[in-house]
């Protein structure tokens, strides 16, 4: 059948609107391509397989905590606890895991016992009403308190004997993917499922976007609220069990330091709305994996590494101030 | 810095507003209206919502500009007021809504943006609380100006935002309804202070909806329709009957609906359904279906009773039966499985999730109120919404686009059809045409006729009369929180819903009483 030009016309500009509506929906991608496009230039051998994993695997643990913040953010809230949660939950992990010697009961130990800490945070915003940023604020100094007490200061180690044990399953590698980078793009994918396939996703989103709605659409608001906040709490467990693995001591007073620093960052780089209703869990992944570009470039580049923190916060306001720019 | 107070020189103002024109956009709120106040009189504003009222009242206090017209005040040209102008010339506009910082004593809101300072611009607090309690003296209330006015109840605010205007000498005080939260005895006092006032030179707008008020204190009247001038004239010349004829107009000649009274069983019963204190003791069955329409003026507490019947707040008195079982109605959800859904106000407010897209936004209830399904199924999702636009005739481009790119009318449309595909007995419409187009509200129109057709029961709130006319059974009328009467189909005229929304009924009533 020969089309003619009017039909072709109105073709090509369904199709250029559904480009256009692609990248309005994914604009971190735009970013990640320009960075990698630096990164290449910086070093030609950036795009290799093994620097690849390496990124992904050195993205991981704060990376896991950015999935969660995701949710946390596009829900209208935010979580600045998470770092002190990862203290606590890392520190008295290391107790569990020298008891009872299970990889699988400290795991289940850290998932649990986060996601409680979380539930505490979302208690207090929604029935408590108390601003999220006061609340978690709030916490993020009293978590961190109790497991610096716990430790009287000193380190929380790992036993010698079990030792192994947990750092082969953390820093190990299955068919030559670092397990970190596994677990990192596994969390992610399920997440992902969360947000974009199932009912609970679209109440986060509808949350964040217009609360008095999403109430009247009959959607329990707070039921929704708490539940991120558990989420959160469960992934910064998961964090934190990753860096016992990690560091197989732990120092209460700056483990998970400044991690809900980068965990806001990777969100705000993935293009999520901080006012809440927008945002994407790809974004986040690929947003973790440029901070920790950002990074290496600015190694490469021989930038002092004390800059770092001036760099991360240059970023992060311009991440939000171009995101502002779209949405006026 | 102390404010310049204006100089009383013993006149009363004579004010005249000629040929008034002022757009909003594409709306005409005001097409060329003529207002004059002379003497020290009480004069009467009257007109229906949105009949320009407000917004004359906006431009002699300076916050709009109008387009064209002039403002002659005192025989000088004063066309371009702006807000401080419009003070010093000695007007004072107490505003409908509360205007005060509920962080703040009584006393720095009376004197907000206008504080007395000494010499060297340090507050002068003795001043003002001194001045703030002479004035509270003057009008007869209880009020400690140093009483934070988050403390304060709504009406002891309203007393609060009229001080404000007593503060400082003034030639003409606008009241925009200034009685809708005070008690009798407040208003007979607020009456007593409007005639001290009017024999010291001061005139008065008062502009309110409540004829008993009216006849009670104005001395002349000025009547406006759709934004233009009607008539004008001493009060004592009409009566209520009158009063409300001029409002409404003789022009209502749109096609006469016909409606079968209703004789089936009620499927919903509120009895004596309080909430304080917006409404109080409210109490009327729903027929299977039936369309009853439920108005009043502004203040009536019809929003909060919408809520109520929802679930969306709690009640403080009284109960609601759903096919004669009493329903627990503590929260929406318990509503919506008693098979109510509700259409809400304020679509942009309210209804609409902005950063959604259109077919996700009409899933939205179905998500949340069908089965235990844990995911979204795309395709039964992406049907949904070929069906519903189909049947609602909704104009959309692709559904995964943003709900924002719709019009106000398709965007409602969508709203209607979330809840349509519920299937609910009972569906609550709070003012569900508010700000679409007139071919978007026909078609709603329709729908809800043939909505009462398949023996659902509709409770339609609304204050647009034609609109009433168009659908309803049965018409309640609320006054002051309060069920003022129920009109039959037969019943149901403008003039009629005016008389009792107004309250004429009861100013009847008390007349027979004394």
């Amino acid at each position: 059948m020969r089309l003619t030009s009017d039909a072709i016309m109105v073709q090509q500009k369904a199709k250029g609107e559904a480009l256009k509506r692609f990248f309005s929906n994914h604009p971190y991608l735009i970013s990640f391509a320009v960075l990698a496009v630096i990164a290449t230039i910086i070093n030609p051998d950036y795009l290799t397989y093994t620097s690849l994993s390496t990124l992904l695997k050195q993205s991981a643990i704060k990376g896991v905590i950015a999935l969660g913040m995701t949710l946390v953010i596009i829900s209208g809230n935010i979580d600045l606890s998470v770092g002190a949660i990862v203290a606590l939950v890392s520190g008295l992990g290391v107790v569990v895991f020298n008891t009872t010697e299970s990889i699988v009961v400290t795991l289940l130990f850290c998932s649990l016992f986060g996601s409680i800490l979380g539930w505490i945070n979302g208690m207090f915003i929604t029935k408590g009403r108390i601003a999220a940023f006061i609340v978690t604020l709030a916490t993020m100094s009293a978590y961190r308190s109790i497991i610096v007490q716990i430790g009287q200061g000193g380190p929380f180690n790992v036993d010698m004997n079990v030792l192994s044990a947990i750092t082969t399953v953390v820093n190990g590698r299955t068919l030559g993917v670092p397990h970190l980078a596994l677990i990192f793009v596994f969390l992610a994918v399920a997440m992902h499922l969360l947000m974009s396939q199932t009912k609970f996703g679209r109440y986060v989103y509808a949350v964040g976007s217009n609360e008095e709605a999403a109430r009247l659409t009959g959607i329990n608001v707070h039921r929704v609220k708490i539940i991120t906040f558990c989420i959160i709490g469960a992934l910064s467990g998961i964090s934190a069990f990753l860096l016992i693995g990690r560091l197989t001591s732990i120092t209460a007073v700056n483990a998970g330091i400044f991690f809900e620093l980068d965990a806001i960052a990777a969100v705000a780089i993935g293009g999520a709305a901080m006012s809440g209703g927008r945002g994407r869990i790809a974004g986040t992944f690929l947003g973790a994996i440029m901070l920790q570009m950002i990074e290496g470039i600015l190694i490469a580049a021989a930038i002092p590494p004390f800059l770092n923190g001036l760099v991360k916060g240059i970023i992060i306001l311009l991440a939000v101030l171009f995101q502002n720019k779209k949405s006026d | 810095m102390s404010f310049p107070v204006f100089i009383n020189d013993g006149h009363p103002m004579n004010l005249i507003m000629r040929n008034i024109v002022k757009s909003f956009g594409a709306t005409r709120a005001l097409k060329g209206v003529d207002f004059t106040v002379t003497d020290a009189e009480v004069h009467g504003l009257l007109g229906e919502n949105g009949a320009g009222k407000s917004t004359l009242m906006n431009i002699l206090g300076g916050t709009y500009n109008q387009n064209s017209g002039d403002i002659i005040i005192d025989g000088k040209d004063c066309s371009t007021l702006d807000t401080n102008t419009s003070f010093s010339l000695g007007i004072r506009f107490i505003h409908q809504e509360l205007n005060l910082v509920n962080d703040l004593m009584a006393y720095e809101n009376l004197f907000l943006g206008r504080e007395k300072t000494s010499q060297y611009g340090r507050l002068d607090k003795l001043a003002m609380i001194q001045a703030s309690t002479a004035v509270f003296k003057r009008m007869n209330v209880d009020i400690d100006p140093l009483t934070e006015v988050r403390d304060l109840d709504t009406s002891q605010k309203q007393l609060v935002e009229i001080a404000r205007a007593l503060l400082f000498d003034c030639k003409l005080i606008i009241m925009d309804e200034p009685t809708t939260a005070l008690t009798n005895k407040e208003i007979s006092n607020l009456f007593d202070i409007i005639r001290s006032l009017k024999n010291e030179g001061v005139s008065v707008i008062y502009i309110s909806h409540k004829m008993p008020e009216l006849f009670e204190i104005c001395d002349s009247y000025t009547v406006f329709r759709d934004g233009c001038f009607i008539q004008s004239g001493a009060i004592k010349d009409i009566d209520e009957h009158i009063a409300t004829e001029l409002l409404v107009g003789r022009k209502i000649d749109s096609d006469e609906v016909v409606k079968p009274a209703n004789t089936n069983s009620s499927v919903m019963d509120i009895n004596a359904l309080s909430c304080k204190p917006y409404f109080r003791d409210v109490s009327f069955s729903l027929k299977k279906g039936e369309v009853l329409a439920i108005t009043g003026l502004f203040g009536d507490g019809r929003g909060e009773l919408a809520e109520c019947l929802f679930g969306a707040r709690h009640t403080t008195d009284g109960e609601i039966l759903i096919n004669g079982k009493v329903s627990k109605h503590r929260r929406i959800k318990d509503a919506i499985d008693a098979s109510i859904a509700m259409i809400p106000r304020n679509r942009k407010e309210r209804s609409i999730i902005p950063d959604m897209s259109i077919q996700d936004n009409l899933s939205m209830a179905s998500f949340s109120n069908n089965g235990n399904s844990l995911f979204v199924r795309k395709p039964q999702e992406r049907e949904r919404f070929s069906r519903c636009q189909k049947n609602m005739n909704i104009k959309s481009g692709h559904p995964d686009n943003l709900i924002t790119s719709l019009s106000g009318g398709n965007q409602q449309k969508v709203i209607f059809s979330r809840w349509l595909e519920l299937d609910s007995d009972i569906l609550i419409l709070d003012n569900p045409t508010q700000g679409i187009d007139v071919g978007a509200k026909f078609q709603i129109y329709h729908l809800i006729n043939q909505l009462s057709e398949q023996s659902k029961s509709c409770i339609l709130f609304s204050s647009e009369f034609p609109e009433i006319y168009q659908v309803a059974d049965r018409c309640l009328v609320m006054y002051m929180g309060q069920v003022n009467t129920i009109l039959s189909r037969e019943e149901l005229t403008e003039m009629n819903v005016m008389y009792y929304a107004t309250g004429s009924n009861l100013e009847v009533k008390n007349a027979i009483n004394q």
